[in-house]
Parts: structure tokens; sequence; C-alpha cells
């Protein structure tokens, strides 16, 4: 789910590249304050590589395939590292596979950023005490997060004299397609971390 | 164009595309489009260019066929239920003209580039040491991992793997252990870089940009500037 170049006013995608400019000076900074951040690099970028290489193999989700979107997963298991790693992922594939684009690299960020975020939040907050529910949460809530803010930015970016009912319309079609893939990545998320937590737990050390 | 740094490439590329993305108007679209031929020759990458286009020419295809069905209240033609509309059809002609000449110009000044060259690039743009450092890494590693994603895919499926949505616990244990080889294969780089004394001094200062790439990307400028103020009056 990318927004690709020219379809939103260039005043939007420069506050998308604001935003996430902002949200990425947080993460730093956060992610600095840490003890020793610069150990950490080899093990967030060896697990953004899976991330990335796992969203590009097709997974079938009937009655179609879908590439799973995994920020949910990147925010639990990278916690501020997920935004730095989510805009390398989205810079690289907007290079090597023009998945994207470079005008909408800022609000293509906030689509996947703020969701990783929150599923980090849901669960620090209530992973510890009902784990499955969080690692589902995280998973299908951080897909519906997606789709609202892609929707939004849809809606608000297209141009104003083009009919808003039928727009509407395919942004909802856009939404409800997207529910399939919401619970694929809820059960994905919610049998992985519940593997993890038994065999490798150091795989969790934001939760 | 060949010798062109990566520093200045991914310059001249941000100015271009944000350029074009802020045209309004159907007047200029030709130009912005000559435009965008004229780097894509300057830079002869027209091969490279057509190769990766598949994707974005899927989805102008996709808007043409629908914009002009479904929007705007002006009908230019019926058939039966089916109406063709001036606004969407404008609409149309606006985000493709400006999406194909995005990615053009992108792709002509950066996937000409290695992807190493690229990061380079942005590390000499001062993009945080962490996030160019996370860029290399997952490049190099990447074909390793996609390939064992696959594998892994191929595996299950001649174990006679469920399939549909019984398969997705299946694919989660796939991700799963991925994910814990990835934390192993990461203790071990970290324990190489360390011998090779990473984050021991201090990175090298890029070289400066040089005369030609200073001139390339003012004209760049002016020629953004330009496209910009002719939208706004024609």
């Amino acid at each position: 789910m990318h927004l690709p170049d020219g379809i939103v006013p260039v005043e939007m995608a420069l506050a998308g590249y604001a935003c996430t400019a902002g949200l990425v000076a947080v993460a730093l900074h956060r992610i600095k304050a840490r003890p020793d951040p610069q150990a950490e690099i080899p093990r967030v970028a060896m697990l953004t590589t899976v991330f990335f290489a796992a969203s590009l193999v097709a997974v079938p989700v009937p009655p179609t395939t879908v590439h799973l979107m995994l920020a949910g997963l990147m925010g639990v298991m990278l916690g501020w590292f997920a935004v730095p790693a989510i805009m390398v992922g989205l810079f690289l594939q907007a290079m090597l596979f023009g998945h994207g684009g470079l005008t909408t690299l800022g609000l293509n960020g906030m689509i996947l950023c703020l969701p990783a975020l929150l599923a980090f939040g849901l669960w620090r907050q209530i992973g510890g005490r009902w784990p499955d529910l969080a690692a589902f949460g995280a998973g299908a809530g951080a897909v519906v997060v997606a789709v609202a803010i892609f929707a939004t930015i849809v809606l608000t970016g297209l141009p104003a004299e083009l009919d808003a009912r039928a727009e509407r319309a395919a942004v909802q079609v856009f939404a409800l397609a997207h529910l399939p893939l919401a619970l694929a990545e809820g059960v994905i998320v919610l049998v992985l971390l519940r593997v993890l937590r038994r065999i490798e737990p150091r795989l969790l050390p934001h939760g | 164009m060949a010798e062109t740094s990566p520093r200045a490439r991914l310059i001249l590329a941000l100015v271009l595309a944000f350029g074009f993305a802020a045209v309004q108007g159907l007047a200029v679209l030709p130009l912005v489009m000559a435009l965008a031929l004229g780097v894509v020759l300057a830079f002869g990458a027209g091969r490279v260019v057509l190769r990766r286009m598949r994707a974005p020419l899927l989805l102008v295809l996709g808007l043409t066929l629908v914009l002009p069905l479904i929007s705007g209240p002006t009908v230019l033609a019926q058939i039966g239920p089916v109406a063709l509309r001036l606004e969407g059809l404008q609409a149309a002609a606006l985000i493709a003209g400006r999406l194909l000449s995005i990615v053009a110009v992108t792709l002509a000044l950066l996937a000409t580039l290695s992807p190493f060259d690229l990061v380079a690039g942005l590390r000499a743009l001062r993009v945080p040491a962490l996030m160019t450092d996370l860029a290399l890494l997952t490049l190099r590693y990447l074909d390793e991992v996609t390939a064992e994603l696959r594998r892994a895919a191929v595996a299950r499926s001649l174990r006679g793997g469920k399939r549909g949505w019984r398969a997705l616990p299946d694919h989660a244990l796939g991700l799963a252990s991925s994910l814990i080889r990835a934390q192993a294969r990461s203790e071990r780089l970290w324990a190489a870089m360390r011998l090779r004394g990473y984050g021991m001094g201090p990175e090298p200062d890029a070289p400066p940009l040089q005369n030609f790439e200073r001139l390339a990307i003012t004209g760049a400028v002016i020629v953004a500037l330009g496209v910009i103020w002719l939208d706004r009056i024609l």
C-alpha cells in the first residue's frame, strides 16, 4: 500500500516530508538515549531485511494473494527503531522496485510509521497481561490504521473537481478489500509472537 | 553526465520531481514530459527506465480506464450506461503525466546507480549514519534472506502444506524461524563489525560538488521554478 508519485498535490507531499522528518528526529533522539544504540544496528538491520523480504513474498489469502505489510510486527519487535527501518525500507522499495515514489516518501512513511508506533504502544501497554490480544491487535490494528491514513490522504489529495461520491465509494471498496489482509496479519503476528515468546524472547526487547 | 556523483543525482532528482509534482494544469504537461525525456536521454538511461516502468504503467492504465468513467459532470460520449466524462479524463491525464515524468526522472538519475552508490549519496547528504548503515546492511543480506524465505515456502508446499487461511500459522512459523536465524546472524555480524573497528573514528567527509554538478543543480532549480511559473500563468 504505497502512494505513487503525482497522485497528491505537492503541498501535501512536502507536508508529508516535514511530518516524517519530525517523526524520524524523535525516533533517533529516543534511540540515542538507549545504552549502546550502535550495538543494536546489526540486529535491527537483520530483522528489517527479513521484514522487507517477507513483504515481497506473496501470501495466499483467499480469494487472492497479498503482500504482508508487517508494520505492526516491526513496531512490536523494533520499537522506536521501526521508524528509521521503515523509512530505509520505503526508500529502497521506491528505488529498487518502483513501489511508492520519491515525492511521496514522506507520506508513505507516515502511513506505515504511525501504525508501527501505535502497535509498539499497544504491545507495551497490554502485551505483558494479554499477549495474544495485544499481538492480534498490533498486527490487524496496524493494517486498519494504515488503510485509514492512506484513505484520508487520497480523499484529501485527489482533485476537487472529481465526483466526491465516486471517490468515497472507491476508497470504501479499497478499505473493505484490505480487511482480509488485516485479519491475516493479526493471525500471523499472534502465532509468531507466541513462538518467539517461547523460543527466543530476546527478540522482543521492546515488549 | 555519467560521472555525476550520487549526491548530485539525488539533489537533481528531488528538485525535478517536486517541480513536476507541483504542476496543476494540462497546458504545461507536454513540456514536463519532454523535459523528463530529455533527462532520460542525457543520462543514457532509456533501457533502464523502460524496464522498470511496468508497475507505473499499469497504475496509469488503471487510472485512465477508471477515472474518465466515474468522475465529473460533463459527459463527452455515452454508450449505454457507460459515460466518458471530461473532468475524469483531465484528472487522469494530469496524474498520469506527472507520475510518468517523475518516475522517468527518478529512474534515469538513480536507478542507474548501484545500491551502494545510492547509500553513499544519502550519506553525503548527511542522512543520519544509523539509517545509512541500516540501508547498507539490509541491501547486503536482502537477496540471501529473500532466497531463504522462498526456499522455505517451496519446502512447505512440497511437504503438502495447508492452503488458504489455514496456511497462515505455517507462514508465521516460517517467518519466526527466519527472524531467529537473523538474530543469530546479527550477533556474528556485530562481532565482525567491532573487529573491523566500526564506529571507532569519524566518517570521512564527502568530496565537494564539482562545478558542473553545481551548474546542473542550479539549472534544475531554474527549470523546476520555470515549470511552476508557466503552470500558474497559462
